[in-house]
């Protein structure tokens, strides 16, 4: 075991020295993003020695296609998707298009290109502005794609812990005419909030949004990766949650864990400009039914069983609270669906280090703990704080296995500092 | 476009309508000549989408028809998954080094299309504003990706016009490589197309590859290949691909064409511009997770398929030959312009133009089922006010080839 924690320590130094050297470069902006954490390539999970167990909760997007779902992208009828031949793609648009009570829906390879399509189709004359929340994934995590691709100005509106923004920020930020200024398109919301960890926005703040934003002129898009989750965690149907939002994007590779995929739903018009988009992207697929016939079996067996991750999240928040503990903290009232974002002392421990923590073991830890020890992998996620994601490849076991290495991580981190 | 609604559906779903399953069954149409309500569906082996009739669909629109057979789903279905957005997916990782290695270069990149495949090529050759590639005018950067290099890119095109074997004019290649001048875009990258598709699937000579590139090299330029069916050119050549793409800085091979994958092409170049490839590709939203199983797909293609592409164009030849034969006939190809697996007809438009011999072709006519012994549908593009294309492909057997032909010998011969 010592070797084996020599062996952890020194793959650790070379994944410290490429995530601190991507720090460095990260810019500076509240809550400070640190760079997404990738395995090295010799982890403690591929080593011959280690017999315990390894949960993976650093997103909901590792989940793998189950047999059943295996089974129905074998089974799936294809055809030609960039001919709009293919049944099954079509399928799964008119399915969405319904549950979501929108018009149409189209298909594309992921979350980022539904926003990206979104965005561009929304905003199609130069010169356009999109407000959105400061913490907003097509801010933060989609690499300026409406600016790099589409010449279009985010700006920006503080986002509240609760992942909402105040909605008379809207009117005050919006562009009138005046040759100095961009032209305000689209307002964009994100339901449940990642960075916020996990949130489920209040229904009568959307509404509120889409009132307002009618009342000004603009479109709503929902960036609603995650809004399955919100409409599990809620009890809200996800026509009701989306009523207001003419377009929003809907992911399917996570925790509804299909391999690839998500969905963008809208109006008719909108989605004929949508298909162009995507074709000019590069996101015209072929035979896609494959992929399809997941999202579609997704549909009928793994929406309801999301509230089993909230239940897992609500799990692992609990036992950290529970520790009472100075130095690692979370609230389970805190948490919405299936995300955690725990809170480090950074006095004692920098959130690298307590992720390096729990992919080690000691013999020690393993005596205790028995069961050949665990190791979890988690998220740095800003200066202070980990996240935690629960997902259909973690089950309660592995849940509970995760309790067990946190509540020892956390004693012996409390023992130090 | 097919609605099976209610009347369709094997396994998978729901839907009432008789459901007859056969071994090896092809692809079948319907009375009127289509898919429809009250038709039978016929599934086959493979699962696909047929209806019960008594026509025989013979689909040449375009090799990205293929078929995922169960082989090749079953690959799929057992292929190791992971994150590959996070690097962390095996089966891709194979993939993107069996295609670099394949191609003689350090690295590759799996995407969800050849379009993205050159956008992402032409956006990072010419990554610095004011930038202008050079391309054929009959190319399909140029005229069939809906000038994605401008709209996302800001690149401007400069068009060559494009010889009827594939290639342009090295002389004119460096009549358009202008000096540094105010007034003037700065020329960033040179594409080639091969096989050339609207020239009708043309394998590009060698000799003229190895000249263009070192007019690139004396110009500065780096040199990128659309070789959305490079496959194609190598069998037909009967030359490595390697050998072909040897000077070349990036290449795009499409997986789901000929190979017969059901999504996917490779953008494969050196470790470093496929680096910030992976970066553009996650920009343009093409980062795909268990992207693995599309991946494992490509490898069965890889194994399976492109051993086997000489038998379309082996079945081009035989359809080029025969419509040759019909001599004064309305249509007419030219067999030793048909090098791979894509025939150009060429119509004389006062006797029938492109568009009502792909409708005739279509349509199963009064007395025809009488003279050919069956009913045949054939599906072809028409692509300009004299042309039309068809494309063999694998899911197109000899059998089919053989029906394509009689009914097209009788259609020619009908046209006054």
């Amino acid at each position: 075991m010592e070797r084996t924690n020599r062996i952890v320590r020194a793959s650790y130094k070379i994944m410290w020295r490429r995530m601190y050297r991507e720090d460095v470069l990260c810019r500076s902006i509240p809550g400070r993003q640190t760079r997404q954490y990738q395995s090295p390539s010799h982890t403690p999970t591929t080593m011959t020695d280690f017999k315990g167990v390894v949960v993976d909760l650093r997103s909901d997007t590792i989940t793998k296609p189950s047999d059943g779902m295996k089974k129905a992208m074998m089974e799936a009828l294809v055809g030609d998707d960039v001919y709009r031949e293919d049944p099954t793609v079509s399928e799964l648009e008119k399915r969405m298009a319904e549950c979501t009570g929108k018009e149409a829906a189209l298909f594309v390879p992921s979350g980022t290109m539904g926003n990206l399509i979104s965005v561009l189709g929304h905003c199609e004359h130069r010169g356009s502005e999109v407000l959105l929340g400061d913490l907003a994934h097509i801010f933060l995590y989609e690499q300026a794609g409406m600016a790099q691709l589409g010449g279009i100005q985010p700006h920006i509106i503080p986002t509240n812990p609760d992942g909402t923004f105040d909605v008379d920020e809207i009117p005050v930020r919006l562009r009138y005419e005046d040759v100095h200024y961009p032209r305000t398109c689209l307002v964009c919301l994100e339901n449940t909030q990642n960075v916020c960890g996990g949130k489920v926005v209040p229904l009568h703040w959307i509404d509120k949004v889409g009132e307002v934003a009618e009342s000004v002129g603009l479109p709503v898009h929902m960036d609603g990766a995650r809004v399955m989750n919100a409409s599990v965690a809620s009890g809200v149907s996800l026509e009701r949650i989306l009523r207001v939002c003419q377009t929003a994007s809907i992911c399917f590779s996570k925790g509804l864990g299909t391999p690839v995929g998500s969905v963008i739903v809208g109006p008719e018009k909108f989605m004929y400009k949508a298909i162009r988009l995507r074709k000019v992207l590069g996101g015209g697929m072929r035979q896609a039914g494959m992929l399809a016939a997941a999202a579609i079996y997704s549909l009928d067996h793994m929406v309801h069983r999301l509230a089993q991750d909230h239940h897992h999240a609500q799990l692992i928040a609990k036992a950290i609270s529970e520790e009472k503990s100075r130095n690692v903290t979370c609230h389970p009232d805190d948490v919405d669906t299936n995300i955690i974002i725990v809170n480090l002392n950074p006095e004692a421990v920098t959130p690298d280090q307590f992720c390096e923590r729990l992919l080690m073991v000691s013999e020690d830890e393993i005596h205790e703990t028995g069961d050949g020890g665990v190791l979890v992998k988690v998220m740095p996620w800003t200066t202070t704080t980990v996240r935690f994601v629960t997902h259909l490849d973690a089950s309660l076991d592995n849940i509970q296995a995760v309790i067990t290495k946190l509540k020892y991580v956390i004693r012996e981190l409390d023992s130090i500092h | 476009m097919a609605d099976l609604a209610g009347e369709t559906m094997n396994g998978g779903g729901g839907g009432g309508g008789e459901i007859k399953v056969g071994v090896g069954g092809k692809t079948r149409v319907g009375e009127e000549g289509g898919v429809g309500v009250g038709a039978k569906i016929r599934v086959g082996e493979e699962g696909r989408v047929g209806v019960g009739g008594k026509t025989r669909v013979v689909d040449l629109r375009s090799d990205t028809l293929t078929y995922p057979s169960l082989g090749m789903k079953t690959a799929m279905m057992e292929a190791i998954l992971g994150d590959d957005v996070l690097g962390e997916d095996p089966t891709v990782n194979a993939l993107q080094e069996r295609v670099a290695r394949l191609l003689g270069k350090e690295s590759a990149a799996f995407l969800p299309s050849g379009t993205m495949c050159n956008l992402i090529a032409v956006l990072l050759h010419c990554d610095r504003r004011g930038g202008e590639v050079l391309v054929g005018d009959n190319c399909h950067i140029y005229r069939w990706e809906q000038g994605g290099i401008a709209q996302f890119g800001g690149v401007h095109s400069k068009s060559l016009k494009t010889h009827p074997d594939g290639t342009f004019s090295l002389t004119e290649l460096r009549q358009a490589v202008r000096a540094d001048n105010i007034h003037f875009p700065r020329p960033s990258l040179v594409c080639v197309e091969n096989t050339h598709n609207m020239e009708g699937g043309k394998v590009l000579p060698l000799s003229w590859l190895d000249e263009l590139s070192v007019t690139c090299r004396e110009l500065g330029l780096p040199l990128h290949m659309d070789g959305a069916r490079l496959l194609n050119a190598s069998v037909s050549l009967g030359v490595s691909p390697e050998r072909i793409v040897r000077d070349f800085d990036s290449v795009t091979i499409c997986l789901s064409k000929g190979l017969g994958a059901p999504v996917g092409s490779v953008l494969v170049s050196s470790a470093a511009f496929i680096e910030r490839a992976k970066r553009l590709r996650k920009g343009l939203g093409g980062g795909m997770r268990q992207s693995g199983v599309l991946a494992a797909a490509g490898l069965y293609a890889l194994q399976h398929i492109y051993p086997r592409l000489s038998e379309d164009h082996k079945h081009v030849q035989i359809i080029a030959k025969a419509v040759n034969e019909c001599v004064g006939g309305a249509v007419t190809c030219d067999p030793s312009g048909a090098h791979t697996n894509i025939l150009m007809l060429t119509c004389d438009p006062a006797r029938i133009t492109p568009a009502q011999f792909c409708t005739r072709m279509e349509k199963v006519g009064e007395g025809e089922e009488a003279a050919l012994g069956e009913r045949v549908s054939c599906r072809l593009i028409s692509i300009n006010d004299t042309t039309v294309r068809l494309v063999t492909y694998k899911d197109i057997s000899l059998d089919d080839v053989e029906a394509l032909v009689k009914k097209l010998v009788y259609v020619i011969k009908g046209i006054a």
